[in-house]
């Protein structure tokens, strides 16, 4: 099979963006989209990631964001007619407050969730220990939970949209790099990849970590940055642990699979801001050192392996969605700061929307890129 | 034929013979060794300088059979029991073979054991002449063995006492395909053959394709045991070249370790 | 942090020469084994080694480990042994991270040698997960270092030195073999030890594999075939043996995962056993700080991953700056053992493979 010459659509990352995305302008009729991926789909901060999805958030965008794609979650096998199993287990999250400041912030999020219909309620230590009972209560002094928060298989879920992306006619170039992006009177004309050129009149950056090299490519230094994220699993045990376990104060999120291995995951403040994806000694400590305080039994596990992978972040650790507006056709849907997995649904019919130019299911034209320099942020303070 | 079987031809094993005259004429060492290998012990044993110096490590052994005495340092020392101890003219009947001899029980001086040609047939019986241990050199005896004169160029090999014929019945024809998909694969995640052939067929062709999709790899062992196994099936199956097949990722730990051990550290944080 | 000159990791024979050799040299070494006892494969090796004087030729492995060992005694002032010490992690910055015993530790040395050996390759077959299915070397270490007989009757698939070796080992240990096939037209391993099997009537049966093991709860028998030039199934060729053991003994594939997580560059080299460390003539990789040596650089005899141990150990330590009066000829000697003992037709494949992964000609 020769790589196609021309393209409606360039989207530029296989990763659960990229092929949500390409799903969902598909599914509205567009047709000759092609999506580039440099190694294989889900081989990014897709398949690095945690995979967790809530609804428990401080803002109210993130929370309608986060509540649309929760539905889809619920039923994505039906969707996307998959023949596997995405195994959306809607555990709940357990969100614990390490401080009083946080517990009285977290009242307050719930108010607003509630509000936006999200189930979420606050919890004391004792009642958190009800639904975690391995966990130290004495480590926290109260946590907030929803139980239609939980985790996916994030290999499965990203198989499939790629699959029903490609029965809609999706071509995925897969260990095609993209080498340079061609504009011409500020206007997007084509790709040169390693596969060769590609004529199309339209590209969305859906590159993850490397969104920002990607935007240098056409010409725009995108106000972006990465720094890798690590990550350990253990061998499966029992269940035992339904909801994923977070504490913002401690930037960790632990989480028991289906398949029975407990995986978790640590951000570091002072993680240097570069393409890095390798792991480190000092990750495993850090890791396990709070793990060990908070959740003690699970001490007795054993760890399998450890990874790493890149958050795309900005300045407010929230995404880039929308058009860049000197150059025409060119796209972004990047910088997702670490939620891009749970916000890829609503990414694909958002973003779809704004390129179709029809009416936008949820207003998300103040993330666009030109709020860096309008100095309008919007910074959320519940984030991993 | 030699290396198929394992049985040195009769032409390799002639050639190293001496001539009739010195055949005749007292003990001798012959050495089976036909492979150019990187050995070269039996030059430095040699007491009488009659295995010659090699060139090169990797050379056959020559020997200079005027001043070879047979007298067995060679045998001893051969760590590929490729030598043996003839002595043709032992007596006006019999001759004798010594045969380097790894085994136990050793036999004893004057029991009859059973002598055995280069590809294990029984040939004749015989009667030890002498154990000599060699515990200086190893510990591999040398027995030496009473034998017919015309068979002593044959046997190679003793046994004790009478063992099974090994037996290679031919069972009825196997109509079931030579790997059916129920064959396990990756033993930690309990995946078969199938599985990982039904996903090759929906175009994953790499080892970290199949990990995220299957758990292939995924388990304790991290594919020690079977990535090559499933980049096998993976070349099988697509006509792609083993090394053009990606390996996939490497990450510690190479074995599982408990988590409690990890605690602490701090101090190099 | 533990700090030391040269970590080794890896205790079989080119670990043990290269921290006498680094040693010998005045560096400091941390030796990390992560089996009970030093020798590596050494241990089991009940055989006469090949090679020349300087090699331990015509001494039993067994014994070449304990003379080793007993040499790195004799410096405790500058060699420090671990052994149940596994290694982990190979990091970015440098640290080695190690399980001894039920201790993690951290390690940071200048220089890291990495002599991990390699691992037995396998096979797939119809109920290859039956008990009664080993690796050669587990069955070596079940004989030679526990004392205890797999079973009755083992059918050997691989007709390479270890399948050689260990189908006689077998043989004195009192089981017998039923035969030992080999998917190659010819066999692998040298024909010195083909011979002394086969004359202790072992049938060695080229062109052939294993195709399914049978039985209940453990093997009964297993069923064989012949391969065409192909190296297809002949179909009508079955033949069924009565065995309660089989023995795999494919081959190796060197045990890089450190390299790997460390960032050598490695290469796909089918005459060295599969993906190698790119490295230069001192055994250095393409990361400054990681040495390697033994079946980790290409799957060889004992006797050449000594030398390339002693090798890798010199030239760590020249690295650092140790200096003895002979250091230099030390490393000559080294080149000239190796290239001796490649220099046959046995070694043609080692050089072709070497030549693909050499950094400097």
């Amino acid at each position: 099979m020769s790589n196609p010459k021309t393209a409606n659509v360039v989207i530029i990352g296989g990763g659960i963006s990229g092929v949500a995305i390409a799903w969902n302008l598909a599914k509205k009729g567009v047709k000759d989209i092609v999506i580039l991926e440099k190694k294989t789909v889900c081989s990014g901060a897709t398949g690095r990631c945690g995979a967790g999805i809530r609804m428990q958030w401080g803002a109210e965008q993130n929370c309608l964001l986060a509540k649309m794609s929760v539905e889809f979650f619920e039923n994505a096998n039906e969707i996307l007619e998959y023949d596997r199993d995405v195994e959306f287990d809607q555990g709940g999250y357990l969100i614990v407050a390490g401080n009083e400041k946080e517990n009285e912030q977290f009242k307050k999020n719930i108010a607003l969730q509630n509000s936006l219909g999200i189930p979420s309620k606050h919890l004391t230590p004792q009642e958190a220990k009800e639904i975690v009972p391995h966990m130290d209560e004495t480590q926290i002094v109260g946590a907030t939970f929803c139980q239609k928060d939980g985790h996916l298989n994030p290999f499965n879920t990203t198989e499939a949209f790629a699959k029903a992306a490609e029965r809609l006619g999706v071509k995925i170039l897969k260990k095609t790099k993209v080498t340079g992006i061609d504009v011409k009177n500020d206007k997007i004309v084509g790709v040169e990849t390693t596969g060769g050129y590609i004529s199309t009149p339209l590209v969305i950056n859906a590159a993850g970590g490397w969104a920002q090299e990607v935007g240098k490519m056409a010409g725009v230094d995108l106000p972006l940055y990465s720094e890798r994220h690590q990550i350990l699993v253990t061998e499966p045990v029992e269940l035992i642990q339904d909801p994923m376990y977070m504490a913002f104060s401690l930037n960790i999120y632990i989480q028991q699979t289906p398949h029975g291995s407990f995986i978790m995951g640590r951000s570091n403040p002072e993680e240097p801001r570069d393409l890095r994806q390798t792991s480190s000694w000092q990750f495993l400590h850090e890791m396990i050192n709070t793990c060990t305080t908070l959740l003690p039994p699970l001490r007795k596990l054993n760890l399998v392996r450890q990874w790493a992978g890149l958050y795309n972040m900005t300045e407010d650790a929230q995404p880039i969605y929308g058009k860049v507006d000197n150059v025409e056709g060119f796209w972004l849907a990047c910088g997702y700061s670490g939620h891009g997995f749970m916000l890829a649904p609503a990414t694909g019919i958002l973003l779809t929307e704004m390129i179709l130019g029809e009416p936008l299911s949820i207003d998300i034209t103040n993330l666009d890129l030109g709020r860096f320099e309008r100095g309008e942020l919007c910074f959320e303070t519940s984030v991993v | 034929m030699y290396l198929k079987t394992g049985v040195a031809d009769k032409e390799l094993v002639s050639n190293a013979l001496p001539t009739e005259e010195r055949r005749a004429s007292g003990p001798y060492a012959i050495i089976e060794c036909f492979q150019e290998i990187p050995c070269n012990p039996c030059t430095e044993i040699c007491p009488f300088g009659s295995i010659l110096p090699m060139d090169d490590i990797n050379d056959l052994p020559r020997m200079d059979y005027d001043t070879c005495t047979g007298c067995g340092l060679c045998a001893a020392i051969c760590p590929g029991l490729a030598i043996f101890i003839i002595n043709e003219s032992y007596s006006d009947t019999v001759a004798s073979v010594g045969i380097p001899y790894e085994f136990v029980p050793l036999p004893q001086k004057g029991d009859v054991v059973k002598m055995m040609d280069r590809a294990g047939e029984f040939v004749t019986d015989g009667k030890v002449l002498r154990v000599v241990p060699n515990k200086k050199y190893e510990n591999t005896p040398v027995v030496t063995v009473e034998v017919p004169k015309d068979k002593v160029n044959e046997v190679r090999f003793l046994q004790l006492k009478q063992e099974a014929e090994v037996a290679m019945p031919t069972a009825d024809p196997n109509d079931e395909e030579n790997l059916p998909d129920t064959t396990i694969i990756c033993r930690c995640e309990n995946i078969t053959v199938g599985e990982v052939r039904k996903m090759i067929d929906q175009g994953y062709d790499d080892f970290d394709e199949l990990k995220r999709l299957i758990r292939t790899g995924m388990g304790p062992c991290q594919g020690r045991t079977c990535r090559h196994l499933i980049m096998q099936e993976i070349s099988r199956k697509t006509g792609k070249k083993f090394e053009d097949i990606e390996l996939g990722a490497f990450r510690p730990p190479t074995k599982p370790i408990q988590l409690e051990q990890l605690i602490g550290g701090k101090e190099d944080v | 942090m533990r700090e030391v000159d040269i970590a080794i990791v890896g205790g079989g024979p080119a670990g043990l020469m290269a921290a006498d050799a680094a040693a010998t040299n005045g560096a400091s070494v941390l030796l990390l084994e992560r089996d009970g006892h030093l020798g590596g494969q050494l241990v089991k090796q009940t055989h006469k080694f090949f090679g020349s004087e300087k090699q331990y030729a015509s001494v039993r492995g067994v014994k070449i480990a304990t003379i080793l060992e007993e040499k790195l005694q004799g410096m405790s002032d500058l060699v420090e042994i671990w052994t149940d010490a596994t290694a982990l992690g190979l990091y970015e910055d440098g640290v080695l991270t190690v399980e001894k015993g039920k201790e993690f530790v951290k390690i940071k040395p200048k220089r890291i040698i990495v002599a991990t050996g390699a691992s037995e390759k396998f096979l797939t077959f119809v109920n290859n997960d039956l008990p009664g299915i080993y690796g050669a070397g587990a069955v070596q270490t079940l004989m030679n270092v526990n004392g205890v007989r797999p079973g009755q009757r083992v059918l050997m698939v691989g007709a390479g030195n270890i399948g050689l070796i260990v189908s006689y080992q077998l043989l004195q240990a009192g089981v017998e073999v039923a035969a030992i096939i080999d998917a190659a037209p010819t066999i692998g391993g040298y024909l010195v030890h083909a011979s002394k099997i086969r004359r202790a009537g072992v049938p060695i049966i080229t062109s052939h594999t294993v195709t399914r093991a049978y039985g209940k709860e453990a093997v009964e028998g297993a069923t064989i075939v012949a391969l065409d030039e192909k190296w297809q199934p002949l179909p009508g060729t079955e033949q069924e043996l009565d065995v309660d053991v089989i023995c795999i003994s494919v081959g190796l594939s060197p045990l890089a995962e450190l390299l790997w997580q460390a960032g050598c560059e490695m290469r796909y080299v089918p005459q060295l056993g599969g993906h190698v460390p790119v490295r230069d003539h001192h055994l250095k990789t393409t990361v400054d700080e990681v040495y390697i040596a033994g079946d980790l650089t290409g799957i060889e005899e004992a006797s050449s991953a000594m030398v390339e141990g002693r090798l890798a150990g010199l030239a760590a330590a020249s690295s650092l700056g140790f200096k003895s009066d002979s250091l230099e000829a030390d490393i000559l000697d080294c080149k000239e053992q190796l290239k001796s003992l490649r220099s046959g037709p046995v070694g043609d494949h080692i050089n072709q493979g070497m030549a693909q992964v050499m950094l400097d000609k």
